[in-house]
């Protein structure tokens, strides 16, 4: 065995090494010494400015009792499971729109995307103002038709809703752009052929875009659901988590811990259940959306 | 009936796009009037007044968060183009021991999520000396998976004759990458450039556990603070002039590049 | 890859008198470097810039430099990252003494009475007990008494005449109550009110409960803190329960805006009161709009209470890092800083009162006095102020205490006497250590 390595290496590229290697030990340094330390404080209490003490699985028991920290799962679930659908139908329905024949396509895709290459800091701030109770633009609008105002972000009933319907604002633009490539993929042929047989437009769209659309599907559920479980700036500096705790993002508490109260430990901890949450929703996603591949 | 809708889908398109320029509008023109008429719909306001302008320099050293931000993100994305497009070189196009476990690591890494590593990198940083340096933004972004990958894809598709035959001129691979594959890579390299750029531009979080000092904080992550730290003391002009000043830089980039910009970014959602 | 000669010679040289300068740079005598943090408060700021720049004319063997707090969600933050960085500074003149068991178990602060003639120099300006509540319990001074700021209510003088609301009713809480509603009205006609006599934030950050729960709660139980001396939760009473019942029937009656206001809303005349603190005056003196006028009572208390009120007195003081190499020079520095003529022109520019005994008395200050009898009213309450309690967990003891006064008094969710006895609860469970 040794010695078919060593032939191997004989007979391999040397150049290789040397330029593998900035990744080697950027990923040592930065992923692999990271992800074990992040290991190791979740049995520990650490403050940084005293020494570690061990302390067993305190942190996890701590975790699964913590209504706080469920508090922050459901907020984020709520947030999911608003912004997603209203994310995928809202970017499909204008991806349809513009993949058909219309004139100034290049601006209206432009427009779209804008939000999506500004700093969330800029949304968020600029959102803020729009959404301000007594004083936003939103409301003033809602007054001068005759409505009641909304207390978009002063309600807990309302609050982790609004920020799902500015998150898809600012990257609806992404998954126009991803479903327009999606969309133009598929073969005219195909579309032909159906009008052969007298399929309508509307058959046409559930039978032969839709299935066909399945991988750009996947991909955009499974970004947005990464997306939404990273979800920090916004209720940051929005919210603080408020009204309520009805904002707090599982990465905002995580960031709470670990900077307003110094429990490293703690917060290591919250950060290995949002990696497992992440994985068991995507691949339960995966699971249920890829049909051509096996898991 | 097809011009029905199709006027429908006029019409929506532009509600739509109108809901998303309107808001930016907005907040120029915020930025622009006088406080107590900023709560009002009107656009343009007869009292135009920069001085939530000046109220923003005077109060927070932007210009120089502008600097920062600038040098961090250009020395990042130029070393994200240099080294990822060797690794993805090397991993495309030469053999060695442990080239395809290499690849599955990178594959692996880019399902990890970057909070689980955010506090031991923060203390990684304090043990290293870097907090408020310029090393502890640039030095962990310097390599990217996605582009490693990218890279990877897209030198797999040139043909070897190129390679043979700088080969037998004797080029090095360092020639043969940066002096034949890099000019065949102009999308690529636009695009993992564009990408990394924004991400790095917009990037707030992570300068926010590294960066105490003022002068050493980014554009986005000195807005954030103006405005959450409560130095802006509500006033709204003021705030929206630094988002305004944050925004700016991008969107100019934007109507230049438009096309790169989403091109570029839907290439990498698909490939992702 | 072959060097040529001349290269090679070239680079020899370089290399030389790299040497020889770097050596010279050593061999000269350098001044003592010292590094000062004061807060980030424009005037505070100011008052730094003059009396570094004095000292640093008169003291070329000592030279001190300036740097700014850098703003974040909490000083607190900030300070800790630096102790755990080490890139604290020699002096910081914003220490907060509620984070300071933190910084005592990262043997962040100095140990100041090991200075040559600490207590002659302190107990010199400062009143004993004062010097007494800042000792920690190891008997060692951490923090050197520097100013506090004594929290009161600031009211719109013209606005409340013109409601025809005497100050005396703002006095206790069923008074304050019946002005509320009196104030609440709607002057533009579209059916929203414009106008109210007091907001409390709704903004959930810990250090905000200082400013309305905390120092309610202070008046309310007679001066009491949130811990016991043994530091145990002594917070579950009825005082508690009053400033809950007191907060909570503001909102739930509508007698304060909901959510954020557009500009300073004291400042706009859409609120007639609000609790704050002497810094306030320069900033109202600056940005007040022509014909403002402003003045201060002591903060409500129950009703039928008797007494002086007592209040929260926002303390700040002046610490020696631990990790200074120059703790001596430091401590000249800071007994420059706390020198009779610059206590005058910290409270000229900054008007937040230095913990000096007989101010009030004291002939230097009378012309200032005399100028600003505003201020003088902060000197008289200064006297009765209490401080926050020495815990590690203070931070996370307000934050429990943040979320109750956010169901219960902003979102009307919770009875105060429930909301009480969570947070009880809740404070305990942290101090247990888990």
């Amino acid at each position: 065995m040794l010695g078919r390595l060593a032939e191997q290496y004989r007979t391999s590229d040397k150049a290789g090494y040397v330029m593998v290697l900035p990744y080697i030990l950027h990923f040592l340094l930065f992923t692999a010494y990271p992800l074990v330390f992040a290991f190791v404080l979740v049995f520990n209490r650490w403050d940084i400015v005293t020494p570690m003490e061990f302390i067993g699985i305190r942190n996890i028991q701590r975790l699964l009792r913590d209504a706080t920290f469920w508090t922050a799962v459901i907020n984020t679930l709520r947030f999911l499971a608003s912004h997603i659908p209203l994310q995928i139908v809202l970017s499909l329905l204008i991806a349809v729109i513009l993949n058909g024949p219309i004139k100034l396509r290049s601006f209206f895709r432009g427009a779209f995307f804008l939000p999506f290459v500004i700093s969330g800091a800029v949304v968020t701030i600029l959102w803020q103002q729009l959404y301000s109770t007594d004083a936003g633009i939103l409301n003033l609008i809602l007054n001068r038709i005759g409505m009641q105002p909304v207390p978009w972000l002063t309600d807990p009933a309302w609050a982790i809703y609004s920020i799902a319907i500015m998150a898809t604002w600012k990257n609806m633009g992404f998954y126009i752009v991803l479903f327009l490539a999606g969309l133009q993929n598929v073969p005219h042929e195909l579309y032909e052929a159906a009008s052969i047989d007298g399929a309508n437009r509307s058959q046409q769209f559930w039978k032969i875009t839709l299935p066909l659309l399945q991988p750009v599907m996947l991909l955009v559920v499974i970004l947005s659901t990464i997306g939404g479980f990273s979800l920090f700036i916004e209720p940051f500096v929005m919210t603080g988590g408020g009204p309520a705790e009805s904002t707090l993002s599982v990465v905002l508490y995580l960031y709470k811990q670990a900077f307003q109260f110094l429990r490293m430990g703690y917060a290591a901890t919250i950060g290995f259940a949002l990696a497992i949450m992440i994985f068991v929703v995507t691949f339960i996603q995966r699971k249920l959306l890829d049909t051509d591949q096996p898991a | 009936m097809r011009t029905l809708t199709k006027a429908l889908g006029y019409i929506l398109l532009t509600v739509a796009a109108l809901t998303f320029i309107y808001p930016f509008l907005w907040m120029a023109s915020a930025s622009l009037k006088p406080e107590n008429e900023i709560g009002t719909l009107a656009l343009i306001s007869r009292n135009f007044s920069l001085r939530g302008y000046s109220a923003v320099f005077k109060q927070i050293p932007i210009g120089r968060a502008l600097f920062n931000s600038g040098l961090v993100s250009i020395t990042s994305t130029t070393s994200v183009l240099v080294f990822s497009s060797m690794v993805g070189y090397a991993l495309a196009r030469l053999r060695f021991l442990g080239r395809d476990s290499i690849f599955n690591l990178v594959l692996l890494t880019m399902m990890i999520p970057g909070q689980l590593l955010l506090i031991p990198m923060y203390i990684l940083v304090v043990r290293l000396g870097w907090t408020d340096s310029y090393r502890a933004l640039i030095i962990p972004a310097m390599i990217s998976n996605m582009g490693i990958i990218v890279f990877r894809q897209f030198f797999k598709s040139l043909p070897q004759d190129l390679v043979d035959a700088a080969r037998i001129d004797g080029c090095s691979d360092y020639r043969i990458l940066f002096q034949i594959f890099w000019p065949l890579s102009k999308p690529v390299l636009i695009t993992v450039g564009i990408i990394t750029f924004i991400g790095s531009w917009n990037e707030v979080l992570w300068p926010l556990i590294v960066i105490r000092k003022w002068n050493m904080m980014t554009m986005p992550q000195m807005v954030t603070l103006f405005h959450v730290g409560g130095l802006a003391n509500a006033q709204v002009a003021a705030e929206m002039a630094a988002a305004m000043m944050l925004a700016f830089p991008v969107i100019v980039a934007y109507l230049f590049f438009q096309r790169y910009f989403i091109e570029s970014l839907a290439l990498s959602g698909i490939k992702g | 890859m072959r060097m040529n000669p001349r290269s090679t010679m070239g680079v020899l040289l370089a290399l030389a008198l790299v040497c020889v300068l770097s050596v010279s740079a050593v061999g000269a005598k350098a001044p003592v470097t010292l590094t000062f943090w004061p807060s980030s408060n424009p005037q505070e700021i100011e008052f730094a810039k003059i009396i570094v720049k004095a000292w640093n004319d008169s003291h070329p063997d000592i030279q001190v430099k300036m740097e700014p707090l850098p703003a974040s969600r909490s000083t607190e933050e900030v300070l800790l990252a630096a102790i755990a960085a080490g890139t604290t500074p020699d002096i910081c003149a914003n220490i907060y003494p509620g984070a300071i068991s933190q910084y005592i178990a990262g043997k962040g602060l100095y140990p100041h009475d090991t200075l040559p003639g600490f207590y002659d120099f302190v107990y010199a300006r400062t009143p004993k007990d004062v010097v007494d509540a800042f000792t920690y319990k190891d008997g060692h001074v951490y923090q050197i008494p520097w100013k506090g700021n004594p929290i009161m209510l600031a009211y719109n003088v013209k606005l409340l005449r013109a409601n025809g609301i005497d100050t005396k009713s703002l006095a206790t809480y069923s008074g304050f109550l019946a002005a509320a509603e009196r104030m609440v009205k709607d002057l533009d006609g579209d059916g929203r009110p414009d106008q109210w006599l007091y907001a409390p934030t709704v903004d959930v950050t810990w250090w905000q409960r200082l400013f309305d729960f905390y120092t309610l709660y202070i008046g309310a139980s007679g001066g009491k803190t949130l811990l016991s001396a043994a530091g145990k939760v002594d917070f579950e009473n009825d005082a508690a329960v009053q400033v809950f019942t007191f907060l909570q029937t503001i909102f739930k009656k509508g007698l304060c805006p909901k959510g954020a206001m557009i500009g300073d809303a004291f400042l706009n005349g859409k609120i007639a009161a609000t609790i704050t603190g002497p810094w306030s005056v320069p900033y109202y003196d600056q940005n007040a709009p022509a014909g403002f006028e402003y003045d201060f009572v002591p903060i409500p208390v129950p009703d039928g209470m008797r007494g002086p009120v007592i209040t929260f007195g926002d303390p700040k003081n002046i610490a020696i890092f631990a990790t200074s190499k120059h703790p001596l020079e430091a401590w000249e520095f800071v007994k420059f800083i706390m020198s009779r003529e610059n206590d005058l022109l910290w409270l000229e520019i900054t008007s937040q009162p230095p913990y000096r005994r007989d101010l009030a008395k004291d002939p230097m200050f009378a012309g200032y006095f005399k100028e600003n009898p505003l201020m003088a009213k902060f000197v008289e309450q200064g006297v009765y102020t209490r401080g926050v309690d020495d815990s590690k967990y203070l931070i996370e003891i307000f934050d429990a205490i943040s979320k109750q006064y956010d169901l219960c008094c902003v979102q009307g969710k919770k009875t105060p006497k429930i909301a009480v006895r969570d947070a009880a609860q809740a404070v305990r469970d942290i101090l247990a250590g888990w």
